[in-house]
C-alpha cells in the first residue's frame, strides 16, 4: 500500500513541454484518473511514476520514499499497458509466473503464487492456453494478474480500454472496479473517456496542455469545473457558456448576453464575487439543466438529435452556440424558436478573461 | 436439378482455364527445373562425358549399372570434400550468426553516426564473391597487410605462409566467408529485432526481468521463425561455398581447402567425367532438399504460433 505524491514535476523533450508543472497526492488505496485529451501529459506523468522516464525536475514519492534513480523492475509497480504487451509466446500460466520466474522465487511458490492468483481471477481453466488467443477481457485479466502477483503497491493502468469495442467497455470498466476493490491497491488510470474517469475513479485528475486544470471527485469536477477547460470537456455534451458583461437589473445582478438578452439573475450567493470582476464573463449551464420556459434566452433551433429516447436540441450557432438536453421529445424542429432557461441552482460564471470559475464566497 | 448438374461442367470449365493460363509458366518450369533435373539423373547413370563423341542423348549406350554411385560410396576425396564443406559450416554459420546478432543487438538501440556505420557494415554484402576472394588472397600473402598486422602487434616479423598451409588456408577462406556474410546475418536478424513489440520488453522489465533475462525470455522467442529462416539460407549458401574460396586457394594447398563445389568444379572441367559429376551433384541435391524440407517445417510450425 501506497501513496503517490508529485512535487513540481516538469518533463520536457527537447524544446517540446510535454509536463508543464505537475502537483498531485494520491492516497493510499484510492482510485485516481488522469483524464484530459490526447498530448495532455498524462501519459508523461504515468511513464514517470512507472519510471519508464526519467523527470526533467521535480519529485515523485511513493509514501516517504523519493523515487528518483529507482529504475522501473524495482519500483513495485503494477502497469496494464494499453493492448496488454501479453506474451503471446506463452502460455496464460507462463504470463502470470513471469515476475517470480525473474525473481528466482523456487517452484513451489510460484506455482502457488500462480494458482491463487488464477483463482482469484477466473483464469485457472485457462491456465494451459497460449496467450496469443484469448478474448480481450481475459487479456485484461491476465495483463493484471501478471502484475498483480508481484503484490504491487501502487497499479497504473495506461488506456486498457481504448481498444475494446463499446459494448464490451461497460463489462470491462465493472470488471475493473471489481478487481480494484479485491487488491485495494493504489490505482492510476490514464484515460482520455470521461465515462471511463467518471465511473470508475474516486477522484479525477482532469489536465489539458501540461497542466493539471482540476482534482476532484467525478461529482465536484462535473458540479464545479475550476476552469472553462474543465466545464467544456467535462460532460457529454459539455457545459454550455455564453459570454457577456454583467448588469444590475431590478431583478438583482444578470449578464448582458448583447442581441441574446439578458440572462435570467444569478444566485444570490454568486452575485459578490462575479460584481467584483471587471471586465466580461462566461454565463455557464449544464445542457442536462435547461427547461423550456415563457422566460429565458429566446434563440432559434438549428438541430435536433436524437439518441434514443434523448434529445439534444442544438439552439443559435457560432459563439452563441447552447445545447439543452431532454430525456424526452418535446416536440421542437429546426427553424422553430424556444425559450429556454437554465436552472439557477446549476449556473456558474467564469471570468473570460482568466477563464477561471468565479466561485460564490 | 439444372444448375446441380451444371455446377461440376463450370468447374471444369475453371480448372481448363486455369491450365492455360498456367500453361506458359508450367512450360517454363519444366524446362529450367523438371528437364535439366531427368537429364542429370539420366547421365549420372551412364559414363557418358563431352569427350564420348556422341550426344548425351545417346548416353544410354554407356550405361554402366549405378557404378556412378557405388563409386561415389567409395571415393575417399569426395568424403573428404563433404568434411571439409560440413567443417566450414559448422564454423562459419554460427559464427555468422552470433556476430549478426550481437550487431543487430547494438543497431536496434540509437547512437552517434548508426547511419554510416549500417552503410559500411552492409558493404561486404554487396562486393562481388570473386572481387573479395582476389581481396583476401591479397591480404593472406605472407609479405601482406595481415602479416603486417600481426606482426605490428607482437613487435616481431610475422611470415605466416597462409594460403599454403592445410589448416591455415582453411581458416583463411572462413575468415573471407565469415567477413563476407556476417552483414546479411545482420540484416535479417535486425529486421527480426525491430519487429519484437516494445511494450513486451517494457512489460518485462517493469516485472523485474534483468537486460539478459529479457533477451532469453522475450526477444529470442520472438525471434524463432527468422533465426531459422536466417539459419536457413546461410546454411544452404554456405554448403555451396566456392567463388571467394576457388580465387585464393583454388582448393590447395593439395586438397587442403577443397569443398564439394570445388571438387565437382574440378571433375567438370578437368576431369570431364560428367556422369560421375550429374551423380555427385544429385547425391547433393537430395540432402540439401531434405535439410530445407527439415528447416521448412520447422518454420511452419513456429509460424502457427504468431507473435
Amino acid at each position: 500500500m501506497s501513496a503517490i505524491h508529485l512535487q513540481n514535476l516538469v518533463k520536457k523533450f527537447g524544446d517540446f513541454t510535454a509536463l508543464k508543472t505537475m502537483d498531485l497526492a494520491i492516497a493510499d488505496g484510492e482510485f485516481m484518473a488522469l483524464l484530459g485529451p490526447s498530448g495532455c501529459g498524462k501519459s508523461t506523468t504515468m511513464n514517470m511514476i512507472a519510471g519508464m522516464e526519467e523527470p526533467t525536475s521535480g519529485k515523485i514519492l511513493f509514501g516517504e520514499k523519493d523515487m528518483a534513480g529507482v529504475p522501473m523492475g524495482r519500483r513495485g509497480v503494477g502497469f496494464v499497458f494499453q493492448n496488454y504487451a501479453i506474451f503471446t509466446h506463452m502460455t496464460v500460466r507462463q504470463n502470470l509466473a513471469y515476475g517470480p520466474r525473474m525473481r528466482g522465487a523456487p517452484r513451489a511458490e510460484i506455482d502457488r503464487r500462480v494458482g491463487a492468483i488464477a483463482e482469484m481471477l477466473q483464469l485457472t481453466p485457462l491456465l494451459e492456453r497460449k496467450a496469443d488467443r484469448l478474448s480481450v477481457n481475459i487479456l485484461q485479466r491476465v495483463a493484471i494478474g501478471r502484475s498483480a502477483i508481484m503484490e504491487p503497491a501502487i497499479f497504473l493502468l495506461d488506456e486498457p480500454l481504448s481498444n475494446v469495442d463499446a459494448a464490451f467497455r461497460a463489462v470491462m470498466r465493472t470488471e475493473l472496479k471489481q478487481l480494484q476493490r479485491q487488491f485495494k491497491q493504489t490505482m492510476v488510470y490514464v484515460t482520455h473517456d470521461q465515462l471511463e474517469a467518471m465511473t470508475m475513479a474516486d477522484r479525477i485528475a482532469v489536465m489539458d496542455h501540461g497542466v493539471l486544470q482540476q482534482v476532484g471527485t467525478p461529482l465536484e469536477v462535473y458540479n464545479n469545473p475550476a476552469n472553462v477547460f474543465v466545464a467544456r470537456f467535462i460532460g457529454s455534451p459539455g457545459m454550455n457558456l455564453l459570454k457577456g458583461k454583467p448588469a444590475e437589473s431590478d431583478r438583482g445582478l444578470v449578464v448582458d448576453l448583447g442581441p441574446l438578452g439578458v440572462t435570467p439573475p444569478l444566485p444570490d450567493a454568486l452575485a459578490p464575487a462575479v460584481r467584483a470582476t471587471r471586465g466580461d464573463v462566461f454565463y455557464g449551464f449544464r445542457p442536462e439543466q435547461v427547461a423550456l420556459s415563457d422566460r429565458g434566452l429566446t434563440m432559434p433551433v438549428s438541430f435536433v438529435e436524437r439518441i434514443g429516447a434523448r434529445t439534444i436540441v442544438h439552439l443559435g450557432d457560432g459563439e452563441s452556440a447552447v445545447k439543452a438536453v431532454f430525456e424526452n421529445d418535446v416536440g421542437l424542429a429546426i427553424g422553430q424558436t424556444a425559450i429556454v432557461a437554465p436552472a439557477a441552482p446549476s449556473v456558474r460564471v467564469f471570468d473570460a478573461a482568466t477563464g477561471q470559475a468565479i466561485k460564490a464566497d | 436439378m439444372k444448375t446441380v448438374q451444371a455446377k461440376p461442367a463450370l468447374r471444369d470449365e475453371g480448372a481448363k482455364l486455369g491450365f492455360r493460363l498456367t500453361l506458359p509458366a508450367q512450360i517454363l518450369v519444366l524446362f529450367i527445373a523438371v528437364f535439366p533435373l531427368l537429364m542429370q539423373l539420366y547421365i549420372s547413370l551412364t559414363d557418358w562425358s563431352p569427350l564420348s563423341g556422341t550426344g548425351w542423348w545417346n548416353a544410354w549406350s554407356m550405361w554402366n549399372n549405378f557404378a556412378n554411385y557405388t563409386d561415389l560410396a567409395v571415393d575417399a576425396r569426395f568424403w573428404s570434400a563433404l568434411k571439409r564443406t560440413a567443417i566450414v559450416m559448422i564454423v562459419c554459420v554460427p559464427i555468422e550468426f552470433l556476430l549478426g546478432l550481437a550487431l543487430a543487438t547494438l543497431f536496434a538501440d540509437e547512437f552517434p553516426g548508426k547511419r554510416i556505420f549500417y552503410s559500411i557494415l552492409l558493404m561486404p554484402m554487396m562486393v562481388v564473391p570473386a572481387v573479395a576472394g582476389y581481396m583476401f588472397f591479397m591480404l593472406f600473402q605472407s609479405g601482406g597487410p595481415v602479416n603486417d598486422l600481426l606482426s605490428a602487434i607482437s613487435g616481431m616479423p610475422v611470415t605466416i605462409a597462409w594460403l599454403s598451409d592445410p589448416t591455415l588456408a582453411l581458416i583463411a577462406v572462413m575468415v573471407a566467408d565469415i567477413w563476407q556474410w556476417t552483414p546479411l546475418m545482420f540484416l535479417i536478424l535486425l529486421a527480426g529485432l525491430v519487429g519484437v513489440p516494445e511494450d513486451q520488453i517494457k512489460a518485462a522489465t517493469l516485472l523485474g526481468a534483468n537486460p539478459w533475462q529479457r533477451f532469453i525470455t522475450i526477444v529470442l522467442p520472438k525471434m524463432k521463425t527468422i533465426i531459422i529462416i536466417a539459419l536457413a539460407i546461410r546454411v544452404i549458401e554456405n554448403f555451396k561455398i566456392f567463388d571467394t574460396l576457388y580465387i585464393m586457394t583454388g582448393g590447395g594447398p593439395g586438397v587442403a581447402t577443397e569443398t564439394i563445389s570445388v571438387y565437382i568444379y574440378k571433375l567438370t572441367t578437368q576431369d570431364l567425367i560428367w556422369g560421375y559429376v550429374a551423380a555427385i551433384a544429385l547425391a547433393i541435391l537430395i540432402v540439401l532438399s531434405i535439410a530445407a524440407v527439415f528447416a521448412m517445417k520447422r518454420m511452419a510450425r513456429a509460424r502457427e504460433v504468431p507473435a
